[in-house]
């Protein structure tokens, strides 16, 4: 009597664990597979580098999070940053004024962009993706009225002929720049605005509000939860995170470079959708999307100094990217909720 | 001022060129530390490695570093200028003995260039203009002053004065800056009145500006001549005057070569009339020649320029070039093997 009697519900047992562990496994195997093979990922600077430059598509796709946490999706996050860039530099260079008037410039234009997202998406009516759509190309053409299509830089010439008075502050320069011990000041702030952001999607009532919309708006706004607002709020933080990676982007490039943002959107979707699959929360959250930009980081960064080409880059992101998925719809028993108006 | 400028880089090419001959005809040909201890490790950190130009760009400063005994690790930013400066740390924290820079901005790349300097890595850097905020930099570039120069001294000879022009230009980047100003005092000059000015940078040059030129062609179709100096932006505005049928009215000057530019410019009926240019493979040869130089010690001053020289459709028919190895068979200047050189430096073939 050899019977082998199989507990009930075994087979679910691995593939449980792979759903749960199998992102934070594959982000470990692949940091112990550079880490072992490339003599340059070693060193800890590369390190320090690498999540210096995650940092921008990270707090974009935080904003991305809070979008899609209400079942939307913002794809004006790149207009923004690109816009924060251009902006930053009017301020200074054209303007001549400190780095802290910047600053509050570039945040408060962000909210401002976002409550024009909100109003069309919630008071128009507008479906988010279209919406937004409209008003990332509204964004990327406006930003650059003023300056005339021209990247701003200090010294340049300015329309009536004279010499732009200003430029990019010590100050502002050490927001990409600077760093504490060896830790970059952009990564601080990646840091600190994922615990914030984890803290209020997940700690307060008003985030836990914001998944509620996300996954039954009808039955969210049944059990009395404004609905409205809450998608309001999300868009307004979406934009506001994507005008800070703006700054960082700004401070880190030195000059209103007008395509600078240009490739933000695609990377910072993706490092959230990623994000879901981590510990198959099923759902965009903080954490998540941080260990997602993490990922995309450690793989871009450990390809290059491979040497391997750009556009094979893109087929690897491609696949970590589906592989996520796989684990978030193929493999879960749990429902996927997220973008759920797409 | 102008003239005096381009006088200082004549003068600095050819007291370059003589004194790496005395150099090679003094000197035997063992190679010196660090290269005769073995391979030595530098990194490239591109903006972009994309497009006729970049590519042989790159693949002329490959086989020279190959031939030195260079091994060449390359960052390639796509045209985000935010990642090259990433990647410029990258390279500084890789333990690589030098570092070229190869385009982008100055006020992006200075505060990297100058903590690899800091750092006891010397940078060579081709066509950003670092000379104000990189000063210990080696500044290299083609002539851009020279080659404009010479493709307008041709326009002028085929247009004549007062005719109407349009110009594709996209202004920041500093080959680009410099070209224009040749442009700007060439219309003067010549009293030619420009109808239209369009142009943007982005990592589908060709296609993005074809359109604009598109526009621009549909308000403007009366125009004699389009400048754009720079071969991607060229062949933007071709497609657009092959699209508005245009080509028998408007004469195209462009700046760079390659060998899809041969073939744009060898086409029955092309507008494009004339170009200046450098094999890019060359000067991708010669900034890696003068890094050598520099590792070496014997690179005395911090700035090289490359002169370019003028290549006419008519010369190209007339002399059945379809390629680029017909042209450096025609056209032996083109190579500027010469140039930044020594006797342990191996001559390269493209």
């Amino acid at each position: 009597m050899n019977v082998k009697i199989k507990a009930p519900g075994s087979e679910y047992v691995a593939r449980d664990f792979l759903v749960k562990y199998g992102f934070i496994l594959v982000t470990i195997i692949s940091f112990v597979l550079f880490f072992s093979s490339q003599e340059t990922f070693r060193i800890s600077t590369t390190f320090f580098s690498m999540l210096k430059y995650t940092s921008v598509v990270a707090i974009t796709g935080l904003g991305i999070t809070f979008s899609m946490a209400v079942g939307g999706l913002d794809l004006s996050v790149g207009a923004v940053a690109g816009m924060a860039v251009t902006l930053s530099a009017m301020t200074m260079v054209v303007y001549d004024k400190p780095a802290i008037v910047a600053v509050g410039l570039v945040l408060l234009a962000g909210a401002l962009i976002g409550l024009l997202n909100a109003f069309l998406i919630v008071v128009l009516k507008i479906p988010d993706l279209l919406a937004t759509l409209a008003s990332m190309f509204a964004i990327m053409g406006l930003k650059l009225v003023p300056v005339n299509g021209r990247s701003v830089s200090s010294g340049m010439m300015l329309e009536d002929g004279s010499t732009a008075p200003g430029k990019f502050t010590d100050g502002f320069l050490k927001i990409d720049g600077g760093q504490l011990g060896p830790i970059p000041y952009a990564v601080i702030l990646w840091m600190s605005l994922t615990i914030v952001c984890w803290l209020f999607l997940t700690r307060t009532t008003w985030g836990r509000a914001m998944y509620s919309v996300g996954s039954n708006p009808e039955a969210a706004m049944l059990a009395g939860i404004k609905v409205k607002l809450y998608r309001t709020l999300a868009y307004v933080a979406s934009s506001v995170l994507a005008s800070i990676s703006g700054l960082i982007l700004a401070s880190r490039i030195g000059q209103g470079d007008i395509s600078a943002g240009n490739s933000l959107l695609l990377d910072s979707v993706a490092v959230a959708l990623v994000g879901t699959s981590v510990l198959a929360m099923g759902k965009p959250n903080a954490w998540g999307t941080a260990l997602g930009a993490f990922l995309m980081g450690v793989v871009i960064t450990g390809l290059t100094i491979a040497g391997f080409p750009y556009y094979g880059q893109d087929v690897v992101k491609g696949s970590v990217l589906l592989l996520a998925l796989v684990f978030s719809f193929t493999l879960s028993r749990k429902k996927s909720r997220f973008i759920s108006a797409v | 001022m102008k003239a005096g400028k381009v006088k200082l880089i004549a003068v600095t090419t050819a007291a370059l060129v003589l004194a790496t001959t005395a150099v090679s005809s003094s000197q035997a040909a063992t190679k010196p530390a660090p290269f005769s201890a073995g391979t030595v490790k530098i990194a490239l950190v591109q903006n972009s490695g994309a497009g006729d130009y970049f590519q042989q760009w790159t693949n002329g400063a490959k086989k020279q570093a190959t031939a030195i005994g260079i091994d060449m690790q390359i960052y390639d930013a796509q045209a985000d200028n935010a990642k090259q400066a990433t990647d410029m740390e990258t390279a500084i924290g890789s333990g690589v003995k030098a570092i070229i820079v190869d385009h982008g901005n100055a006020d992006t790349m200075c505060p990297g260039i100058n903590k690899a300097i800091d750092a006891g890595i010397p940078v060579v850097v081709y066509d950003v203009d670092i000379r104000a905020c990189a000063p210990r930099a080696v500044f290299t570039s083609q002539s851009d002053e020279l080659l404009a120069a010479a493709v307008l001294a041709q326009a002028v000879k085929d247009l004549g004065k007062t005719k109407t022009v349009g110009y594709v230009n996209v202004l920041g980047i500093a080959p680009l800056d410099r070209r224009h100003i040749v442009w700007e005092k060439t219309k003067k000059a010549q009293k030619w009145t420009q109808k239209f000015f369009v142009g943007k940078f982005t990592n589908s040059v060709a296609t993005d500006n074809a359109q604009l030129v598109d526009a621009a062609l549909k308000a403007n179709p009366k125009i004699s001549a389009i400048f754009a100096p720079y071969d991607e932006l060229a062949k933007g505005a071709i497609s657009a005057v092959y699209q508005n049928k245009l080509q028998s009215k408007i004469k195209i000057y462009g700046i760079d070569i390659s060998n899809a530019d041969i073939e744009l410019m060898t086409k029955v009926g092309s507008p494009w009339t004339a170009t200046a240019g450098t094999d890019p493979n060359a000067i991708g040869a010669g900034v890696v020649r003068v890094m050598a130089l520099k590792i070496a010690g014997e690179q005395k001053t911090n700035e090289v320029s490359f002169p370019g020289v003028l290549i006419t459709a008519k010369f190209l028919k007339a002399n059945k070039i379809k390629n680029m190895d017909d042209l450096r068979a025609k056209l032996p200047a083109l190579s500027m093997s010469k140039a930044a050189s020594a006797a342990w430096i191996p001559a390269v073939k493209f």
